[in-house]
């Protein structure tokens, strides 16, 4: 393995950590990824929302997407918890069959259509991380600065 | 239709609807009566503990049970500025392992208490009995077996804490030697992965979650919306006797009676499968339930397993009311019917052995897919 | 106060009239801690309404299948030495259960006919489902059975009548239903249980439900709906014992038309009767994960007449976690 990234990675994970327990998120709160998903298999996709599954613990995105060669496969990208985006207002009108999206992240380890997502993108630009995710509660710690989504890298 | 979409995914208004929302819980139970139509005390309604309030009390507080003013503002004023919330690392790997976006959690407020548990008058619980100090040490060295092989051990991260480097333990394949339900860097099967990851994790007595109350003539029922979708319902029995021992059940067999203007809900019968912080089968539990104001609830519970803590102990929280319809309780809190991902855990180890039985992959005792540290 | 007592009731069915003696003794007393005596439970509440506090269970054979049919040898049945319907036998996941593993027969729940009006496509996808049971019926995977079918499987139920919410707690994998009987804003997604919002006809319970998610039965047979399904329950009391219930099932991307249920829910009357949880989650894990074990770990049992052999298999690529969608 690379010790630079190993290193550096290893810190900002390190940091994550720390938040966690501080914020009392439960250690089973997200997914182990290494056991699920592939880090040397990125997948990048434009596709069309065919479904969204509103549902614990996780919510799934599927998406049909064209590959190169034309045919159309139909994806499956988790995202984070619905319970939050609930509270926020969110319900399953939010994200509609048949708008198109452009969703990054890594692949199944046993090679089948669902993906980790990392970052949906919009038409327009904006990028929702997908990522993992804690427990909600409908009051907000204001974070000036901070509750703004990432306008991406 | 961008925008419209956009307004919808609340992207927009993140900000706005965060400063919106104030500290103190929205009084929304006005007109909540205070007696049910049966001539009870009315504890009807939604309720959830609105502040963030630490467990165990930090030790510089000693025996003072509420927090200034200036604490809790200060307190706040540090959990505002963590990062976490919208960490980019320079690995897209460590971006959906482990990191947390502003849309999908939000944080609570501190609040007026320094902890929950009040009695030890420390705020701290009894120590441990030897036994379950034994079964900790126990799962503590099984855990760190199976990491000996892993990254997380070779560099000397935090979650190989007392263990060491080495090759693969020939122990790896043993049964593990007590019931689980934690997490483990294995995956032989659905017994070696957490009691949350089989949507399993929700326990009686529950402190983080909603709960709704129901009161009925001769039984009271509360359902809990609480972690991801490990939620449960349990109903307190006002009359009639706990079932013979030899029935356990996950959430206990509650019976409840009034003592006045409080329910006091005595559970017994809980079983070993489902433990609550270690305490199974001889744990035994005294909640009590004081509506304070329309839109308070008072709630103590008192905890007592003496093979696990040599005294009881008991914490105490004030929840507050919630709506109906500001509130959007995800009405079905359950994770069984859309956990993907717990077959896909196994079959992803699965892929892993076949692969470096042919040689093309590693040994998949080198990954750590326990700890913080993923697949790194 | 410890005198026996009797009650007499009459339950007056659509297909049985039958008059039933139950005799209530006073064995609990001594137990009785606060709370009503299951004896004097009030029939009503204060302001004048039936009083359904308390734990009740159906007791028939709709949860094997609503349309009234003879008794079948198996669960899961195969075709016999002859061609004949009525000559099948219980097939090999059942086999070693001898007559344990047969389904009694049943005068049917449905109304009308005694036929769920299926259209001719649904019709095709039922007749399916009742094939391939094993595969694809949710309950066996532990998935909330949804309404009505939680209503009359073969576990007891809880009913707490509050002051604007009815709430339901069932034995089958600790489900649950919330009865709003205020205004509430529909769930923001669609659900396995179902959105109820309930009201009074005179002493009759209505109770509008929607917002299916369509992913549940209506018993093993195989009995299916789409997320266009609504539901109008009505519950009224035959006794202070005993509920009518009825259900009209509506959904036309599955049915030409609407249709109706009806049955008896009858009290559990023994003392300190209570609801046991059925742990499905964890019991259904071997089903539902041991063929992703490392090593397979139910393969094999051995009786004085037979050895029952498993095989597990792992459905290939994206079928093998479409199973679990299902």
């Amino acid at each position: 393995m690379r010790t630079k990234s190993l290193i550096t990675g290893l810190g900002a994970v390190a940091g994550l950590c720390l938040w966690m327990m501080a914020t009392g998120v439960p250690a089973s709160a997200h997914h182990a990824f290494a056991a699920e998903f592939d880090a040397d298999r990125p997948v990048e996709f434009s596709g069309t929302v065919t479904k969204v599954e509103w549902i614990n613990p996780h919510v799934w995105i599927h998406l049909d997407v064209k590959t190169d060669s034309g045919a159309t496969e139909n994806w499956a990208f988790e995202a984070g918890t619905p319970n939050v985006l609930f509270r926020r207002g969110f319900t399953r009108r939010s994200l509609l069959p048949g708008v198109d999206v452009l969703v990054d992240g890594y692949q199944a380890k046993d090679g089948t259509n669902r993906a980790n997502g990392r970052d949906i993108t919009l038409s327009d630009g904006t990028k929702l991380f997908l990522g993992s995710s804690g427990t909600g509660a409908p009051w907000e710690l204001a974070r000036p600065g901070v509750d703004t989504v990432d306008p991406g890298r | 239709m961008t925008r419209r979409l956009l307004e919808s995914l609340g992207v927009a208004t993140v900000c706005a609807t965060v400063m919106a929302l104030l500290i103190n819980a929205v009084p929304v139970g006005g007109q909540s009566p205070e007696t049910t139509v049966w001539g009870h005390p009315n504890l009807e309604g939604i309720w959830l503990d609105v502040y963030s309030t630490p467990f165990e009390r930090s030790r510089e507080f000693g025996d003072r049970e509420l927090t200034t003013a200036e604490e809790r503002a200060a307190r706040d004023q540090a959990r505002m500025g963590s990062q976490g919330r919208n960490v980019r690392g320079g690995d897209g790997r460590v971006d959906v392992a482990g990191a947390y976006n502003a849309v999908y959690t939000s944080a609570k407020p501190a609040g007026p208490r320094t902890s929950l548990v009040v009695d030890p008058s420390d705020g701290r619980l009894p120590a441990l009995t030897a036994e379950a100090q034994g079964q900790n040490e126990l799962r503590r060295e099984w855990t760190l077996m199976l990491l000996r092989n892993t990254e997380t051990c070779q560099s000397g991260a935090a979650g190989c804490r007392g263990g060491e480097y080495g090759p693969p333990s020939p122990r790896r394949f043993d049964v593990t030697p007590f019931y689980n339900t934690g997490r483990m860097n294995r995956h032989d099967g659905p017994e070696d992965q957490s009691s949350g990851d089989r949507c399993m994790s929700g326990r009686t007595p529950d402190f983080n979650g909603f709960r709704r109350i129901v009161q009925g003539a001769d039984s009271i029922a509360m359902g809990y919306d609480t972690g991801q979708g490990q939620g449960f319902q349990r109903v307190i029995n006002m009359s009639g006797s706990h079932p013979p021992s030899q029935v356990r059940l996950r959430h206990g067999d509650s019976r409840g009676r009034w003592e006045g203007d409080t329910l006091v809900v005595e559970t017994t019968n809980f079983s070993p499968k489902w433990p609550f912080r270690g305490a199974g089968e001889n744990l035994r539990l005294v909640e009590r339930y004081t509506r304070v104001d329309a839109d308070t609830l008072s709630y103590e519970a008192t905890v007592e397993d003496s093979t696990v803590w040599t005294a009881p102990w008991t914490i105490r929280q004030e929840l507050k009311r919630q709506s109906d319809e500001e509130n959007r309780i995800y009405y079905e809190p359950r994770c069984h019917e859309g956990n993907y991902g717990l077959p896909a855990l196994l079959v992803g180890r699965r892929v892993d052995e076949e692969a470096f039985a042919n040689g093309t992959g590693p040994n998949p005792f080198s990954m750590d897919t326990a700890t913080c540290v993923q697949g790194l | 106060m410890g005198k026996g007592t009797t009650v007499v009731m009459a339950l007056v069915a659509a297909t049985m009239g039958a008059v039933v003696t139950v005799a209530v003794t006073g064995t609990a007393r001594e137990t009785q801690a606060q709370g009503q005596d299951p004896a004097t439970r009030p029939a009503r509440t204060p302001d004048g309404k039936p009083n359904f506090d308390g734990v009740w269970q159906a007791n028939n054979e709709a949860h094997w299948d609503l349309e009234a049919h003879e008794a079948r040898a198996g669960m899961v049945m195969q075709q016999g030495v002859y061609p004949y319907e009525f000559s099948k036998v219980p097939a090999a996941p059942v086999l070693a259960l001898g007559a344990a593993a047969g389904v009694p027969g049943s005068l049917g729940v449905v109304g009308g006919d005694g036929r769920i009006p299926y259209t001719a496509d649904a019709l095709r996808v039922k007749q399916e489902n009742a094939e391939h049971w094993i595969d694809r019926d949710p309950e066996l995977k532990c998935y909330l059975p949804g309404i009505p079918r939680a209503m009359y499987m073969p576990y007891p139920f809880q009913i707490a009548q509050g002051t604007d919410k009815i709430h339901m707690t069932f034995g089958f994998s600790n489900a649950g239903r919330v009865i709003h009987m205020n205004d509430v804003t529909g769930p923001p997604d669609y659900t396995y249980m179902g959105h109820s919002v309930g009201r009074w006809e005179g002493d009759t319970l209505v109770v509008e439900v929607s917002e299916f998610n369509g992913r549940t039965w209506f018993d093993r047979a195989g009995n299916f709906h789409s997320q266009a399904l609504r539901l109008t329950e009505r519950f009224s009391p035959l006794s202070p014992d005993a509920i009518w219930y009825e259900v009209t099932v509506t959904d036309p991307e599955t049915f030409t038309e609407p249709w109706t249920i009806a049955m008896p829910l009858y009290r559990r009357l023994e003392p300190s009767a209570t609801v046991l949880d059925y742990p499905c989650i964890q019991f259904a894990e071997e089903f539902m994960y041991g063929h992703l074990r490392r090593e397979q770990l139910v393969q094999r049992w051995e009786g004085e007449t037979m050895t029952v052999e498993i095989t597990r298999k792992v459905p290939p690529g994206d079928l093998l976690h479409e199973w679990y969608r299902r």
